[in-house]
């Protein structure tokens, strides 16, 4: 087995609202492999881009992390000093955000971006930086570098845009680059093109990647391995092709049958999961998911599953689905 | 974790609004004093003149006992205890008779510039196009105008119009109008934006579709949707209104003595400032202020609770 | 127009002109604008779902709206069938955004009693309350739910709550604009389910536009789709997705991800979107096409009609001519 580059164990975050405090996140646990996509998929407000954020420390109040270890590549980060984080950030992780907007100065120039971050990172100056922003440029697909060099971020369209931050976000050679919903704000047909860009830059690179998204169909085509987070605590990891075709959690097979994805007639009925996932402070006792789950027996109603691990795999749940014959 | 209580017996949303209150009061201590400031100024000036002679008509004024200092003073007495005027008028009465004057001219005179420009706004904002552009053009010139000049001017015009012999009710008629019409623009403005952004909501589309006329469209859901920010901008006008009346008067131009305002009371006191009797200007000065600066505070602490753009920050 | 035709769009278009600045109207000069949608013919028969699909800024929002006639279109005619006393059929809609299609200082109930009282379609406190009760359990919410106020409801909720107001109005005539896009997949199938069943048992004859493909093939009876404005494409729902004729259905329909896992390519479109305030001359679609030759640059395509009944607008037929350039569409999805 390797070694895992980055672990996170029992990561908790909470939000401090007047006084209470309320989980956002409650003991995540998962690990990437160096060179391995790993999904982060769940529904909105699950905790997704809470995980991401805190891994490079950028939460801000009133959420918290209040427990739980982050190592990379065996240094613990969250011992690391804020200043230790910031060249981590940027550095050896680099991050791509939903909106390319924000992680994009619109009065700066996308060419100074890019030198400024690869200056800060990689220690190299003059003309060499200016060759390296250029080269880039050119390896995201965008014609014409020279002329792209001396645009302002508005000048773009949005799928240029998210090319751009992917360029930012790899070109100090990250060891891990976190993608929160890097194609949720594109078209179909310009998300298959960053996706493809994302895969191939993948390939060259070997970075390791954790790709969060709530899109099952990007997972499928993406992920090495999936986690599936609901309500702030890991339901179940696991490799793509046993996820889609033999998930343990009811969660996964729930959310996996709710998309829809008609079969040769057309006519098939939607299996729908009743309810919707409890708001922040609204988690009921036991398993997250047991009002809404149609295995729940008492024991989910009394005590949270822990974190049953196999090989690469894990669920939590006490009535694991079947492998099914069909 | 709290459990979840149901108790249906207690409307939700009541109950809800009332511990809001309570908690939002717990919240903001300053402007919940000022609050009570307010309450406690608005029955001295409505209740005052209820158990008392009107010092102003002439059983309720004695010569015999003017210029008397407050009751703390060498020659204080009891009975006066604020002192009296020229005119051996009571001043803690007289300042209550200034105050409802004051109020009521001030509330007027909001809810004047309140309907004139809430609905020269809604209709701005709603119809949009040409209508839209003249009424927005009239707002900007009359905005290069300071208010208090344009209360000049408008009363002015008023009283030239109508010739010597009126009566107090026609000043105080025309001063209300004057500064009504002063301040207008503001709602017209603030309303004009809310109503452009409601109007394109897809609920205003869904009553379209069902077949609402504009008019009622308008009425029953932009209405409601717009009035918030209004009435907090009438709370702070309403400190506003008070004081450029108190200016008018004292400016000799507003009301007439013989129903006089605060503004009137100070006037007739700022004579007597220089021989000594500080008392007469002071205490209408004092009482002046603590109520406009107690409505501006409640006001800006309204204005902040609800701007959406602050909203949700707690 | 046929016995069956309901609603008939006529040569539609409509262009938003962008505000012109004083000196640009005293000189009279045009400065243009966007035309949001271009020449759109389309028919819906009675009891059936129309879905239109295409990516964002094509000029789907702005065909609800003018068939629902909160706009007017700029040139073209759109007809509703008549009844025999002439009148245009009642008409609801559905929005995207459950958050501001309703009012938040109205209670649910008044919300859904809205298009009752003002078509006055039952009369009376109690009866109105009752069919807002019976419509409240209809769409899976609680009649105790009737008092509150749309801010203590999830967007799920909302938009059920949305369904119970549109179905209040006994509409003839149903809109839906990407009713499920701003919810989550399993909320999403919720309401998806509960179109379904409503589209079963009232024989609702509606519009239903989104962006998501897999959606509208479950929703729709038949799909037109549409680009930079234009309708490039329509047919009958699994027509369209075994055969499709045009080149951008085909390539839409492979470019998003699919669920399996086997397979794990990716089919980009070529190129970007273009400014839909400049589109691209001759067929509009020529800038990302695969097989655009000169002809396709220079004259804009006229609508064919195909044997199935569907039309499209392509200077070639994918059917005949280019088989075999870009493997089978659909393969995947029909797994
Ligand atoms: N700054 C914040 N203050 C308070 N609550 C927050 C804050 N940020 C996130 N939350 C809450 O934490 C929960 C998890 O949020 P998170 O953003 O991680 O969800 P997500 O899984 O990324 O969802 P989405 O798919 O919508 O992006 C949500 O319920 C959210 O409302
Ligand atoms: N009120 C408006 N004024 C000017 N242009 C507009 C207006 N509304 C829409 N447009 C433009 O018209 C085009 C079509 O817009 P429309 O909203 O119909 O697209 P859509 O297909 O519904 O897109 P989406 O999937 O993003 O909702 C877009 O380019 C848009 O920018
Ligand atoms: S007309 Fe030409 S450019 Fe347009 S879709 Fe057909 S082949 Fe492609
Ligand atoms: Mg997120
Ligand atoms: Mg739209």
């Amino acid at each position: 087995m390797t070694t895992p580059l980055l672990d996170v164990r029992d990561l908790t975050v909470t939000i401090n609202r007047d006084g209470h405090l309320i989980t956002a996140l409650d003991k995540v646990s998962f690990s990437v492999n160096p060179g391995e996509v790993l999904g982060i998929v769940g529904e909105s407000g699950a905790g997704k881009s809470i995980t991401g954020a805190a891994i490079i420390d950028l939460l801000v109040p009133p959420l918290k992390r209040t427990g739980g270890t982050i190592t990379l590549a065996g240094e613990r980060l969250d011992r690391l000093s804020p200043k230790a984080m910031r060249s981590v950030r940027g550095g050896r992780i680099g991050f791509i955000f939903q909106d390319p907007m924000t992680s994009l100065n619109p009065v700066i120039s996308i060419g100074r971006q890019l030198c400024d971050t690869i200056e800060a990172h990689l220690k190299i100056g003059g003309e060499k930086t200016k060759r390296k922003a250029l080269e880039w440029i050119e390896r995201v697909g965008l014609p014409n570098p020279e002329v792209q060099f001396r645009r302002y971020p508005h000048q773009l369209s949005g799928g240029m845009r998210q090319r751009i931050v992917i360029a930012l976000a790899l070109c100090a050679n990250p060891a891990l680059v976190i993608a929160d919903e890097p194609t949720t704000a594109l078209d179909v047909s310009v998300q298959a093109h960053i996706l493809q860009l994302m895969r191939d830059l993948h390939r060259e690179s070997r970075a390791s990647m954790m790709l969060i998204t709530h899109d099952l169909g990007v997972i499928a085509k993406m992920a090495d391995r999936v986690a599936v987070l609901y309500a702030g605590r890991v339901a179940e990891i696991s490799t793509v092709g046993e996820l889609f075709n033999a998930p343990k959690h009811p969660y996964t097979r729930g959310l996996i049958r709710a998309t829809p994805m008609p079969s040769a007639d057309g006519e098939v009925r939607l299996d729908q999961i009743p309810g919707a996932m409890p708001g922040l402070g609204a988690v009921p006792p036991g398993c997250a998911f047991n009002p809404r789950c149609f295995k729940a027996e008492g024991d989910c109603r009394a005590a949270i599953p822990p974190l049953t691990t196999e090989e690469s795999a894990a669920f939590s749940c006490f009535h694991p689905l079947e492998r099914e014959t069909a | 974790m709290t459990p979840v209580v149901n108790t249906p017996s207690v409307p939700a949303a009541r109950r809800s609004r009332l511990s809001k209150l309570l908690r939002a009061m717990r919240r903001a201590p300053g402007p919940t004093f000022c609050a009570f400031i307010i309450f406690a100024l608005l029955i001295y000036a409505f209740v005052t003149p209820l158990v008392s002679l009107n010092p102003f008509e002439f059983s309720g004024m004695s010569v015999m006992d003017s210029f008397i200092p407050p009751m703390w003073m060498a020659d204080g007495m009891p009975d006066f205890p604020l002192g009296t005027d020229d005119q051996g008028r009571n001043l803690l009465t007289a300042m209550a008779y200034g105050m409802r004057t004051s109020i009521i001219v001030g509330f007027l005179s909001v809810i004047i510039g309140l309907v004139l420009g809430g609905s020269l706004g809604l209709i701005a904002g709603f119809v949009g196009g040409k209508v839209d552009a003249f009424i927005m053009r009239v707002a900007d010139v009359q905005l290069a105008y300071p208010a208090l000049l344009l209360a000049m001017i408008i009363d002015g015009a008023a009283r030239a119009a109508l010739g010597a012999e009126r009566s107090v009710t026609t000043a105080i008629t025309i001063v209300v109008l004057s500064i009504g019409i002063a301040f207008w623009v503001q709602y017209a403005r603030t309303i004009r934006s809310s109503v452009m952004i409601e109007r394109d909501q897809d609920y205003v589309s869904a009553a379209r579709i069902t077949g609402r006329s504009n008019l009622s469209i308008i009425v029953l859901h932009i209405l409601p949707n717009v009035m918030a920010p209004v009435l907090v901008i009438a709370t702070i006008n309403l400190g506003i209104a008070i004081i450029t009346e108190a200016t008018l008067s004292f400016l000799g131009i507003g009301i007439p003595v013989t129903s006089p305002s605060l503004g009137t009371l100070i006037r007739n006191g700022n004579n007597f400032l220089q021989s000594g009797e500080w008392w007469i200007s002071v205490w209408p000065c004092l009482v002046l202020v603590a109520f406009v600066v107690s409505v501006n505070i409640l006001g800006d602490h309204l204005r902040d609770v609800y701007n959406p753009r602050l909203r949700g920050r707690s | 127009m046929s016995a069956q035709d309901f609603l008939t769009l006529n040569h539609v278009s409509k262009v938003y002109r962008r505000n012109q600045s004083l000196l640009e109207r005293l000189k009279k000069t045009d400065t243009g604008g966007t035309k949001a949608v271009s020449d759109v013919s389309l028919t819906v028969r009675h009891g059936e779902t129309v879905g239109l699909v295409g990516e964002s800024g094509c000029g789907k929002s702005t065909l609800a709206r003018l068939v629902s006639g909160l706009m007017e279109p700029t040139s073209g005619e759109i007809a509703f069938r008549k009844d025999g006393a002439g009148r245009t059929p009642r008409l609801q809609m559905i929005f995207q955004d459950p958050y501001s299609s309703l009012n938040g200082r109205w209670t649910i109930e008044d919300i859904i009693a809205e298009p009752i009282r003002v078509h006055k379609l039952r009369r009376g406190r109690a009866a109105i309350r009752a069919r807002v009760d019976e419509l409240l359990t209809q769409v899976g919410l609680s009649p105790a739910d009737a008092e509150k106020y749309p801010q203590e409801f999830s967007g799920g909720q909302r938009q059920r709550i949305c369904i119970a107001r549109a179905l209040a109005g006994e509409p003839e005539f149903l809109i839906l604009d990407e009713p499920t896009s701003a919810l989550d997949v399993s909320v999403q199938d919720q309401i998806l389910n509960l179109l379904r069943d409503l589209q079963k048992n009232l024989a609702l004859t509606s519009l239903f536009i989104t962006h998501n493909l897999s959606v509208v093939r479950i929703m729709a009876d038949r799909i037109g789709v549409m680009y930079l404005g234009e309708l490039v494409e329509e047919a009958p729902s699994e027509e369209l997705f075994l055969r499709p004729r045009h080149p951008y259905t085909r390539l839409l329909i492979d470019a998003a991800p699919d669920m399996d896992t086997s397979d794990r390519s990716l089919h980009p479109i070529a190129g970007e979107l273009p400014n839909p305030a400049f589109p691209p001359s001759g067929c509009r679609f020529h800038t990302r096409c695969p097989f655009a030759k000169d002809i396709c640059r220079n004259t804009a395509p006229p609508q064919k009609t195909a044997g199935t009944g569907g039309m499209f607008r392509c200077h070639f037929d994918l059917e005949l001519s280019n088989a075999q350039a870009i493997p089978p569409a659909s393969k995947a999805r029909t797994a």
